[in-house]
């Protein structure tokens, strides 16, 4: 069995490729596998292909936005985790939103959402 | 405003006003115990007492008690209730926020139908978000009883309940059908197991339980997270099997009692089975029926076909203990029977104990006994049924206990 907690792969869905790249370079680092969409209608395309073991989710992207596309996903693979990442408050009141593990408010310290991923796949793997 | 403390609980000591809750009623059963008669229509549209459909009795409940924001999750065959709301019931105002709407699977992410009863409010969380009510009301489409929810929601609110079940004080012995609750001394549900073999009684009554009704007071954020929750489990997503259960380990959900004003076991039927259905129309044949619909303080509203008044012939025509709805010609004999509007009835005639449903004819000296004839036979003259359930059984579904079924579409040469 491979060691979830650091060799587990991650979809990050990000519509900005700067943070896309930055997201990448930081996760990677924490020895994360790193897979990449930059819309809700790519993520779910990218998922259909390989379930990751978790996904962390911009909400405000063109075409499909991040509710919307893990609506979708979460249809089909119901324990797939996934962490809200973003820039805005406001999506706490919106109920679609709580279909998430978590909500993250995007930060230029990512210790918040690293320590978020970490917990998750800690938890997903005694669950 | 500081939007993360955002609380849709109400106030606890406000009454809620009407935009204050939303009603969700369950009316995507398939009803297959019920075929034939839900062999063109769901559950919900079934024609009863004469002149309702079950819906009816909800509505009206939901009227009576001035709940005026419904949406109706619906699912199998629901053009003719889609029909009947149409007809019946587009009596709301939207311009004052009130509306009765059908609401189908949408598919916005779900590739699937309602996969239960909890998956059908799973699929309308956007419903909720887009109403943000405090409270949501949840009812069933396939029962018949006559309910003030006022009462309950104010037990909700003195309870400061994250949900609030309406329980029934039950026989034991027949509530291995049904999901049991206990409480302690606050109304506080301690246990909910659904369709035990063995029902637990309740304390100091050993032949009673209690049972759920399937009628729910839910804080908004308490449904919209128990849904969430089971759509992630592998479950049947249902609220009695999966829901309930575990939300009564998380404790804050409360059973009030559904009684009457002296304290006895109000009425209530689940429509489930050819028999319950029967049995529970004979009911309103009785003296004191188990309601009054007749009650000018709690009108039962249905769609009325504009038809004229139901005429009995002189001499030949005979009606007894019955229920006889507008439109119908009467020259034979009607005892113990329901008719719906513009049954014929032809000379030399008997119909005992059955349920005849619209614009059915019956030609002269036919016998009809414990039948259920479904809208728009032509029963031919001379035909019986009731009497030998062999030959019965030959040609028609016949019940248990004797029920003769005659379904839409039967033709006789």
């Amino acid at each position: 069995m491979r060691d979830i907690g650091k060799m587990a792969q991650l979809l990050v869905v990000e519509d900005e490729r700067s943070l896309r790249e930055l997201y990448q370079l930081e996760l990677e680092s924490e020895g994360y596998e790193i897979l990449l969409a930059k819309d809700g209608i790519e993520a779910v395309e990218l998922v259909e292909k390989s379930p990751p073991d978790l996904i962390i989710m911009d909400i405000r992207m063109p075409r499909m936005d991040g509710l919307e596309a893990m609506g979708k996903i979460l249809d089909r693979y119901k324990k797939i985790p996934v962490i809200i990442h973003t820039a805005y408050q406001g999506y706490k009141d919106n109920f679609l939103s709580w279909n998430a593990d978590a909500y993250v408010v995007k930060s230029s310290d990512m210790s918040e959402l690293k320590a978020k991923i970490s917990e998750i796949l800690t938890h997903k793997k005694n669950r | 405003m500081n939007r993360s403390d955002f609380s849709m609980i109400l106030d606890w000591e406000r009454q809620p006003s009407p935009r204050d809750l939303l009603t969700l009623i369950l009316a995507g059963g398939q009803g297959e115990r019920l075929h034939p008669l839900t062999k063109d229509r769901s559950k919900p549209a079934v024609p009863f007492a004469g002149s309702y459909r079950i819906i009816d009795f909800t509505l009206s409940n939901c009227l009576n008690s001035n709940l005026r924001r419904i949406y109706l999750l619906t699912q199998y065959k629901s053009q003719s209730l889609d029909r009947h709301l149409r007809n019946g019931w587009s009596i709301h105002n939207p311009e004052l926020g009130e509306f009765i709407e059908p609401v189908p699977p949408q598919r916005r992410f779900s590739t699937n139908w309602y996969d239960g009863t909890a998956d059908a409010v799973f699929q309308n969380i956007y419903l909720l978000q887009q109403q943000k009510p405090a409270l949501v009301v949840i009812l069933s489409g396939d029962h018949v009883y006559r309910m003030d929810y006022r009462p309950l929601i104010r037990f909700h609110l003195e309870k400061k309940a994250r949900a609030t079940i309406a329980a029934l004080v039950y026989p034991r012995r027949l509530s291995s059908f049904f999901g049991i609750m206990q409480v302690d001394s606050n109304q506080e549900v301690t246990s909910f197991v659904e369709k035990p073999a063995d029902p637990p009684a309740m304390p100091g009554r050993p032949n009673e339980s209690l049972v759920n009704m399937g009628v729910y007071v839910f804080n908004t954020e308490t449904l919209v997270r128990a849904v969430i929750e089971d759509s992630k489990m592998d479950s049947t997503h249902d609220f009695g099997r999966d829901v309930l259960p575990a939300l009564v380990q998380g404790g804050g959900i409360y059973a009030y009692f559904f009684e009457k004003e002296d304290g006895t076991t109000a009425y209530w039927r689940d429509i489930g089975t050819l028999e319950s259905y029967y049995q529970a129309e004979m009911d309103f044949l009785q003296e004191n029926p188990p309601f009054d619909l007749w009650n000018p303080n709690w009108p039962i509203r249905s769609y009325h076909p504009q038809v004229p008044p139901a005429w009995i012939a002189p001499r030949e025509g005979q009606v007894f203990n019955s229920l006889v709805s507008s439109g119908c010609r009467i020259h034979g004999k009607v005892i113990h029977s329901i008719l719906s509007p513009s049954v014929f009835v032809g000379e030399n005639t008997q119909i005992t104990d059955s349920i005849i449903c619209n614009d059915v004819t019956i030609g002269d000296g036919a016998r009809l006994r414990k039948a259920i004839v479904d809208k728009r036979i032509k029963i031919p003259a001379g035909f019986v049924v009731g009497e030998d359930p062999e030959a019965d059984r030959e040609r028609f579904l016949v019940t248990e206990s004797g029920i003769s079924v005659i379904p839409t579409g039967t033709l006789f040469d």
